[in-house]
């Protein structure tokens, strides 16, 4: 299970301007699998992309969005991205402020794929 | 909810690490289960009673740790279904302390976590060394004492 | 060592009773726990096994009142007297401002004291504490039972108490002696934070 995950994070970090992935423990907010760059503080992310998670599926429920499954956070310094991995996992990236979302999102979609097979 | 603190140096990291991690319960404690600060008890009995028994927990996973070789956890976590409750050593120049800390679902034990190694931080520089004891009760304390233990025993 | 809190003028303290098995070290406690206003005691914790025999130990809060102009609070706690729990009666004297040896009066049970006052220097050096200098009484309990039983108090004096420390017979359950156990102990602990010690220590 953890080779299969870390494979899909090999293939989320080669996308150009990824810094780090990981698999994180949604409820927890903990690293469950990880790929980071120096420098990325795996603990934070994983903590924070996870309450920002937890969050944001709250407003999409009050606001009758439905089911978040996949959340971008552009700021200044760099991107967040948050994928959903059903049933406990979410699988989250953090990347310079250029990175192309789109091809991070298309591996991170099949990375959450895969952690739910 | 409320914050008192014994000892003055604690408020400000206290106050800071109840705010980031959103924990309900923070109890800050000598080895010995002794109260230097703590966050949202309403009970003064029922602080002193989770002090005694985090306290002892951790004096007990510590001396099993011992046995099998570790130095001593640094820090155990247990997962209830609506509290989660963290509870961690940490050495500052006040001598060793415990800091035992309850959340709910608002937060995570990641947050929890990643605020209390900031939390540990903050109270390892606000910590002033420990002082040697000076006399601080009357030499005539005893009779006081006893009009005390005999208003307790109603004699 | 006892916490002294300046700015709230409260004072905490730690008193340990230590003893062999089922001398009355948690009959001391549930005794004085029935005995003090709800407003002077807090919740008392028992870890205990299922036949109530202590397992870690049993925990009260007092409130004693106001001392010397500080609010003074005593936390008692007792150990587990059976000889293999000696790793968690360790743990429990951590951090103990004061020591009531409960010793059984019985006869049978001489050997038993005698093994359990041993046990507890030995955990007391091991805490790096000096046994010299920390407070402590002796509680002859069981007393209540028929003489031919048991030891009197001149006789337990004789055998356990080589340091001529303040001793009290006592009944525990029905509360003999508890009182005056308590007293004494609360008298050792509070004097080495009092002036007069330290007085006596300069000079």
């Amino acid at each position: 299970m953890t080779d299969r995950l870390s494979r899909s994070l090999d293939r989320i970090s080669r996308v150009r301007g990824v810094r780090g992935s990981m698999f994180v423990a949604a409820e927890d907010g903990i690293m469950v699998v990880q790929l980071l760059m120096e420098g990325v503080n795996g603990r934070a992310v994983a903590a924070f992309a996870a309450s920002l998670a937890r969050k944001v599926s709250g407003a999409a429920a009050a606001t009758g969005a439905g089911k978040v499954r996949f959340i971008q956070m552009a700021a200044e310094g760099g991107t967040l991205l948050v994928a959903q991995a059903p049933p406990e996992l979410l699988v989250v990236a953090v990347a310079d402020p250029g990175v192309n979302v789109g091809l991070a999102r298309l591996e991170m979609m099949r990375a959450a794929e895969g952690a739910a097979r | 909810m409320s914050t008192t603190v014994v000892e003055a140096w604690t408020e400000r990291p206290l106050v800071r690490f109840v705010a980031q991690s959103s924990a309900r319960i923070v109890v800050v404690m000598t080895p010995a289960g002794q109260v230097l600060a703590q966050h949202g008890f309403t009970r003064a009995v029922d602080l002193m009673s989770a002090s005694a028994l985090g306290a002892a927990i951790m004096a007990s996973s510590g001396a099993l740790a011992q046995q099998v070789g570790e130095a001593g956890f640094g820090a155990l976590y247990h997962a209830g279904q609506r509290h989660g409750i963290h509870l961690a050593g940490c050495d500052t120049p006040r001598g060793r302390l415990i800091v035992l800390t309850v959340f709910g679902k608002e937060t995570s034990i990641g947050l929890v976590q990643l605020f209390h190694d900031e939390f540990v931080t903050a109270l390892r520089q606000a910590a002033p060394a420990m002082e040697e004891r000076k006399p601080i009760l009357a030499a005539d304390f005893e009779s006081e004492l006893n009009k005390s233990l005999s208003s307790l025993f109603r004699r | 060592m006892s916490l002294v809190n300046f700015t709230t003028r409260e004072i905490t303290c730690k008193i340990v009773y230590y003893g062999p098995g089922r001398s009355g070290k948690t009959t001391n406690l549930q005794y004085i726990y029935g005995q003090v206003p709800d407003d002077r005691r807090g919740r008392m914790v028992s870890l205990a096994t299922q036949t109530d025999r202590t397992l870690f130990f049993d925990f009260l809060p007092l409130d004693l009142g106001s001392i010397s102009g500080f609010t003074t609070k005593f936390q008692l706690y007792t150990v587990p007297g059976q000889v293999y729990y000696n790793a968690t009666r360790k743990l429990v004297l951590q951090g103990a401002d004061g020591v009531v040896f409960v010793a059984d009066s019985q006869l049978r049970q001489l050997d038993e004291n005698l093994e359990s006052l041993q046990n507890l220097h030995v955990n007391v050096l091991e805490h790096g504490m000096d046994i010299r200098t920390l407070p402590m009484v002796v509680q002859f309990n069981k007393q209540d039972l028929p003489r031919e039983l048991i030891l009197s108090p001149g006789e337990m004096d004789d055998a356990l108490n080589f340091r001529g420390l303040p001793t009290f017979p006592a009944d525990a359950l029905h509360g003999a002696g508890v009182f005056e156990t308590l007293k004494a102990i609360s008298a050792e602990v509070l004097r080495k934070l009092s002036e007069g010690a330290a007085t006596a220590r300069r000079g």
